[in-house]
């Protein structure tokens, strides 16, 4: 029968203001072509999103804008998909060249379950995950709603990859409930936490969900160490020999900076380290994520602040 | 549907407003000031009433004329043309080979429309019937639910559906065998990827909105809306164009697609919208659609929840962005029309209103629930207090009564499905809807479905107290749906001052009664003073 290459489709699902808009803003803009350090991890996402504002991309990253897409300088699309789910799809499956991988923003009272029907009918699709995001925070409220606990449970049942969002903002018992519950319910599924949207991509896309391959268990399990903070005025020389001392341990980095050279974008992908001059203003913001051997988000902070410029 | 004047014998019309009504001696005092009336009498023999709204249809119902009509009764293309209907499958198939047979792009899909399964009852249309039409091509047929399609073999080796496992959207025999039948969304959209026909992008163009036209005034619509566009920015150009033109037969209100951007930039939007406005093309109301439907157990029940056990509904907005929109549309002084069809939603819509009503207080929002086919008492109550209208989808009573009673809802609270009825008892604001194309566009078809409420199957839903007479249903489909469109000064009653908008009927409704409402034929509309007349014969 029809032996077309298939697209890997993720649905990020989870309630209103659990991070996933935060989650796919950091999947689209880290994960186009020319972010990548070899073809194989470099992916032209197509987004299906409820809203472009709420993604506020960096306006540099903008190629073009028309009617209900974005085209991202980096080979990322972003769809608007209103409230009618099957005109979107048709719409993005009639897009040329056709997209390395689609990634669906569920709204929060979605059943991810059912928008993956899409992917089990079209022979040029298939389900790649169900990426769940918990509000850590929130937790006891929207399992308890009159109106949407059967939806919150839903949610969590159809996961592949459960994401605690918002760690911080829950007390410890909390948390430890938390885990111990969604633990409970779901012994199979992967598990981790989040905070502002950053992971390392390769966690949340290409989970093969419905083809059980085995998941990169020591990286969920153990967690893994990420910083993100603003830097003012710090030489690139400097940053790429802080991130040099980080080796083997960092797994990304990516910063939009300034120096005395003046604005500049570094990127840390695949062991590479890249930096590139920068049109727009620099916002100072710069994200470092690596395995759990790496020090910590503390003392993250202060290598990175160090020579900071005051 | 004037107090004042309930019947007259005459009506003068100038400069697309009514001069006056009334006998034809009351009628000759405006010659003094206006100069001498000319008498017409072409339609001294037929009954007058004011022009139909259809405060809840989708222009989407013009689509269809692009494509060949195989339904039950006959039925008039917007051209003219009438379609005869189609008595059994074997008829249906024969006119499709009819169609094939004349079609010169015989290699393009061949798609019908309208075929309804409900009067066929020896047996289910399937795949081996269309491939006897044609096997080297896709032959599909929607039925007139636009629930479920009938596709020939070549569609289904294409969707490749030996492979899919899902009966959810494949039906199958008892032997397993896949019968040709697609199933709700998922199976409309295996067979538009298949074929590479996209139903919905057709949906929008100028051709569309005429066809859709033509097909309301037929039924003696003269105002008609498009209940949600999303109105993409510089579309109303085209819209006014099309609308604005004198032979266009018909007034538009276009509901604004709420969540189509965030409250802030929608509420703008409207504003800019509403600057577009004409005399015939109105963008005055924004549509939110809050839970999904009864019949695809996707609308959100109040325990116990669905007679047949299904897993509750689905929400189409989370309630609490449902809120900020209302909140926000309601500061601006934008009415809100909600679709909610379940009576979980319900509640939650009304929590809602009454949130943003405390917020931001306004007297007249008339902000209106649309469908919300399962109210009770207690929520026609507490509409009446917050001054929210509704508009019910009386034609579900026909179309989807027996499911209702057996599968869906069960028979108690199916009794009180669109309660028409409750509802002007407990003084909430009525109209009455086909959402077309979901079922079929003409108000005395709706009119006659709340005066009788019976099913398809032949069963009468509740017990008497939920039916209204032919003279409410008459007023739900005029002054009703104007009231629900804050038109009612303009439109809804013949009365000195108001639009010339006229339904021209061959028999006096009052007279034919509940039994034979549906079956009047409509003669033709006036709009604005222009005479559209029905060249074949209504349904
Ligand atoms: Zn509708």
């Amino acid at each position: 029968m029809n032996r077309l290459p298939q697209i890997p489709l993720t649905i990020i699902s989870g309630f209103l203001g659990s991070g996933k808009t935060s989650l796919l803003n950091h999947l689209l803009t880290q994960s186009g072509l020319e972010n990548a350090p070899s073809e194989k991890s470099g992916r032209r996402i197509t987004a299906m999103v409820n809203d472009f504002g709420a993604l506020n991309i960096d306006a540099e990253l903008i190629a073009a804008k028309h009617g209900n897409q974005i085209a991202l300088a980096n080979g990322c699309v972003c769809c608007s998909i209103g409230d009618d789910l099957m005109r979107s799809f048709m719409d993005v499956m009639q897009q040329s060249p056709l997209p390395d991988h689609i990634v669906i923003e569920a709204s929060g009272v979605a059943e991810p379950r059912r928008i993956a029907g899409f992917a089990s009918v079209d022979p040029q699709l298939r389900l790649d995950g169900i990426v769940t995001l918990v509000d850590a925070s929130a937790h006891n409220v929207h399992s308890k709603d009159p109106y949407l606990a059967d939806n919150y449970a839903k949610q969590i049942e159809a996961a592949h990859l459960l994401l605690i969002s918002k760690p911080d903002l829950a007390d410890t018992a909390t948390l430890e409930n938390l885990e111990s519950e969604l633990a409970a319910q779901k012994p199979d599924v992967p598990m981790a936490h989040v905070t502002h949207g950053v992971l390392p991509i390769d966690l949340v896309l290409g989970l093969n969900g419905d083809h059980k391959i085995p998941q990169p268990q020591e990286i969920i399990e153990h967690g893994f160490v990420q910083w993100a903070g603003h830097l003012t005025d710090i030489p690139r020389a400097a940053l790429i020999a802080k991130l040099e001392n980080l080796r083997p341990h960092v797994l990304r980095a990516k910063g939009v900076l300034r120096d005395a050279e003046g604005a500049y974008v570094l990127h840390l992908a695949g062991g590479l380290i890249t930096t590139a001059p920068y049109a727009g203003k620099a916002s100072g913001h710069f994200v470092i994520i690596g395995q759990p051997q790496m020090p910590d988000a503390a003392a993250l902070e202060k290598i990175f602040r160090q020579n900071e410029a005051a | 549907m004037n107090p004042h004047l309930p019947h007259a014998t005459h009506i003068a019309v100038r400069d697309g407003h009514i001069l006056g009504v009334g006998t034809v001696d009351d009628i000759d005092g405006w010659q003094n000031a206006w100069g001498p009336l000319e008498l017409n009498a072409d339609f001294a023999d037929k009954t007058l009433l004011p022009g139909f709204i259809e405060g809840h249809s989708h222009m989407m119902e013009g689509m269809f004329w692009d494509y060949h009509y195989v339904g039950y009764y006959d039925r008039e293309g917007p051209d003219g043309t009438v379609w005869p209907g189609l008595k059994s499958i074997d008829e249906v198939v024969a006119k499709l080979k009819e169609i094939q047979a004349a079609r010169k792009d015989i290699d393009t899909p061949l798609i019908a429309w309208g075929f309804d399964p409900i009067y066929f009852t020896d047996r289910r249309m399937n795949a081996a019937d269309l491939d006897s039409v044609a096997t080297d091509c896709s032959v599909i047929v929607l039925h007139a639910s636009l629930h479920i399609l009938n596709a020939n073999n070549f569609v289904m080796e294409a969707a490749d559906v030996k492979g899919a496992d899902n009966s959810e959207f494949i039906r199958r025999d008892e032997s397993g065998q896949a019968t040709g039948e697609f199933l709700g969304q998922l199976g409309y959209y295996m067979a538009m990827r298949t074929t590479g026909i996209n139903l919905l992008a057709i949906a929008s163009s100028p051709e569309t909105l005429v066809n859709f036209a033509n097909v309301a005034r037929q039924t003696g619509v003269t105002t008609a809306t498009d209940l949600v566009n999303p109105m993409p920015a510089g579309s109303e150009q085209a819209m006014r164009e099309a609308v604005d033109a004198d032979d266009f037969p018909m007034r538009l209100v276009v509901a604004f697609q709420g969540n189509s951007m965030e409250p802030a930039e929608g509420v703008a939007r409207m504003q800019e919208l509403q600057t577009s406005n004409s005399d015939k093309l109105r963008f005055s109301l924004v549509k939110m659609v809050a839970d999904g439907s009864i019949q695809g157990f996707s609308a959100r029940l109040k325990w116990p929840h669905y007679y047949n056990g299904a897993p509750n509904g689905l929400w189409y907005i989370e309630p609490e962005r449902l809120g900020d929109y209302l909140k926000a549309f309601t500061e601006a002084g934008i009415q809100v029309h909600v679709h909610t069809n379940g009576d979980e939603c319900t509640e939650v819509a009304l929590d809602k209103i009454e949130e943003a009503l405390r917020a931001h207080p306004w007297p007249d929002h008339r902000h209106t629930l649309q469908h919300c086919q399962m109210a009770t008492r207690s929520d026609f109550k507490r509409m009446k207090s917050l001054g929210v209208g509704v508009n019910l989808f009386s034609n579900h009573l026909y179309y989807w009564g027996d499911a209702h009673i057996n599968i869906t809802m069960g028979p108690e609270r199916a009794a009180r499905l669109d309660d028409a009825g409750g509802a002007l008892a407990e003084g909430v604001p009525l109209a009455i809807h086909s959402d077309a194309p979901v079922t079929a566009l003409a108000p005395l078809f709706t009119a006659w479905c709340a005066v009788n409420r019976l099913s398809s199957g032949g069963v009468t839903l509740g017990n008497g107290t939920q039916n209204i007479s032919v003279e409410e249903a008459l007023y739900a489909i005029t002054m009703g749906a104007a009231y629900s469109l804050k038109m009612e000064n303009e439109i809804g009653s013949l009365e000195a001052g108001k639009r010339a908008d006229i339904a021209i009927l061959a028999d006096d409704p009052i007279d034919v009664g509940a039994e034979g409402l549906k079956d009047i034929s409509v003669i033709g509309t006036m709009v604005g003073g222009h005479v559209h007349l029905n060249q074949g014969r209504a349904r």
